[in-house]
């Protein structure tokens, strides 16, 4: 009975050395390899804030985006309803073809834009003294910098951000 | 006569002697393996044997960044290994990663061992999140790696993936030799800049859409496996080491 065993044992590693004879053989070329890998964080968004300042018939405005936040490009816009003379002025901004004035560099997180004043004219004191409602509206919109393939910075004032829905809203984002 | 056999098969003696028959077969079998390798080689084999070191290093923009080379000479024979990373230098001090700009990438293979040898790089693009898992929603797509097919490169589509590019070299690599690059520049797609997610919440004075961008906070990666195989013998040390089938003809590997 124990010789059985014996035999079945050595008939066994017998096979199992056989069939793994050619295991040897793949070892034999020379191989080697080498590898690496590395990552960059993106970072996205931004938050801006209007601050406006009134006095003697002239809008004082600033935007200022908050710190941590990508750089923008920055615009704007005063509606007066067609009743008042509008007129702009401030360093750094100039006016652009659609009526928006453009401030001319990018703002950074924690940076904020050159005052920008508009002054409004052909003001109906009279109507005033009855207390009727006066209403200038300053706008502005920022949008992310974009950078063309060179490296150079751009804004993309008709970009469109994709929601993955079929109705994706402006790129833009405003405020008054 | 059949009887005889059959008793002298089933005997311990019987047993034991194929036993010591499958050893020495095994033995056999073994210096055989060994002897195709060697004798190829020729008679000065032996005097020589310590010069036949494989070794690969993958260059970033010039710079050595990985390797693993084996030296026959150092402790009676040991690897070499370095894993270096990648985009280490890529942003300049004090500036922040600009999407949609390329940025130089020049990835190259130099045969840092004394054999010639055929090389091949697998090249892996995918999102990680903060806590360095990977984003399976975000497209590798969007990270463009500009990869390098005229010049001796090239593509093997059979096993390409979105996230994985596999490049074969299509001629020797020799000693010491750099190859050229296999891929330029990288950028991330501008797209990345666009993609959000938007959520609209109801309050008293209306509603507030909240606009969420997809890709912020998450970071591209960018990994390269280098594997290099003996010249001698290429089709098959590549088709054991790799699993790939490819001929070689007059130096040049094709797929």
């Amino acid at each position: 009975m124990i010789m059985k065993r014996i035999r079945y044992y050595l008939a066994f590693f017998a096979l199992a050395g056989i069939m793994t004879a050619g295991i040897g053989r793949a070892w034999a070329y020379f191989t080697t390899y080498a590898e690496a890998q590395g990552s960059i964080a993106i970072e996205l968004g931004d938050e801006t804030e209007i601050e406006e300042r009134f006095s003697g018939w002239v809008k004082h405005v600033t935007v200022t985006s908050e710190e941590g936040s990508e750089p923008v490009y920055i615009r704007a816009k005063a509606f007066g309803g067609g009743r008042y003379s509008l007129t702009y002025s401030g360093e750094g901004w100039s006016e652009g073809t659609d009526g928006y004035y453009y401030y001319d560099g990018m703002v950074p997180g924690g940076g904020k834009t050159t005052e920008l004043s508009v002054s409004i004219g052909n003001i109906p004191e009279e109507e005033l003294k009855d207390n009727l409602t006066f209403n200038v509206i300053v706008i502005y919109e920022s949008t992310p910098v974009m950078y063309n393939e060179d490296g150079t910075p751009y804004a993309d004032w008709n970009a469109v951000l994709d929601t993955g829905s079929t109705s994706p809203d402006s790129g833009q984002k405003e405020g008054e | 006569m059949a009887g005889k056999i059959r008793r002298i098969i089933t005997s311990p003696a019987g047993t034991l002697g194929m036993f010591a028959l499958a050893v020495a077969l095994l033995m056999f079998s073994s210096v055989g393996g060994a002897r195709a390798a060697l004798t190829y080689y020729s008679e000065t084999y032996t005097s020589r044997v310590q010069m036949y070191d494989i070794g690969v290093t993958l260059l970033e923009n010039e710079k050595e960044i990985s390797w693993r080379n084996y030296d026959s000479r150092r402790d009676n024979g040991s690897w070499l290994e370095e894993k270096g990373e990648l985009l280490a230098d890529m942003v300049p001090e004090g500036e922040k990663f600009k999407i949609g700009a390329w940025y130089p990438e020049v990835l190259k293979v130099r045969n840092s061992g004394t054999i010639n040898q055929y090389v091949r790089v697998s090249v892996y693009r995918y999102w990680l999140d903060q806590d360095g898992n990977k984003m399976q929603t975000l497209t590798p797509d969007l990270i463009d790696l500009e990869f390098n097919t005229d010049n001796g490169w090239m593509v093997d589509e059979e096993s390409s993936t979105e996230e994985r590019t596999i490049l074969y070299y299509s001629r020797v690599l020799s000693t010491g030799e750099t190859s050229p690059s296999f891929a330029d520049r990288l950028k991330i797609d501008q797209s990345v800049a666009l993609k959000v997610t938007q959520t609209t919440e109801k309050t008293a004075a209306g509603s507030r859409i909240t606009t969420t961008y997809d890709y912020d906070g998450a970071r591209f990666c960018l990994e390269a496996t280098v594997d290099a195989v003996q010249e001698h013998n290429a089709e098959d040390a590549i088709w054991s080491a790799w699993g790939r089938r490819v001929t070689v003809h007059n130096g040049t590997l094709s797929l």
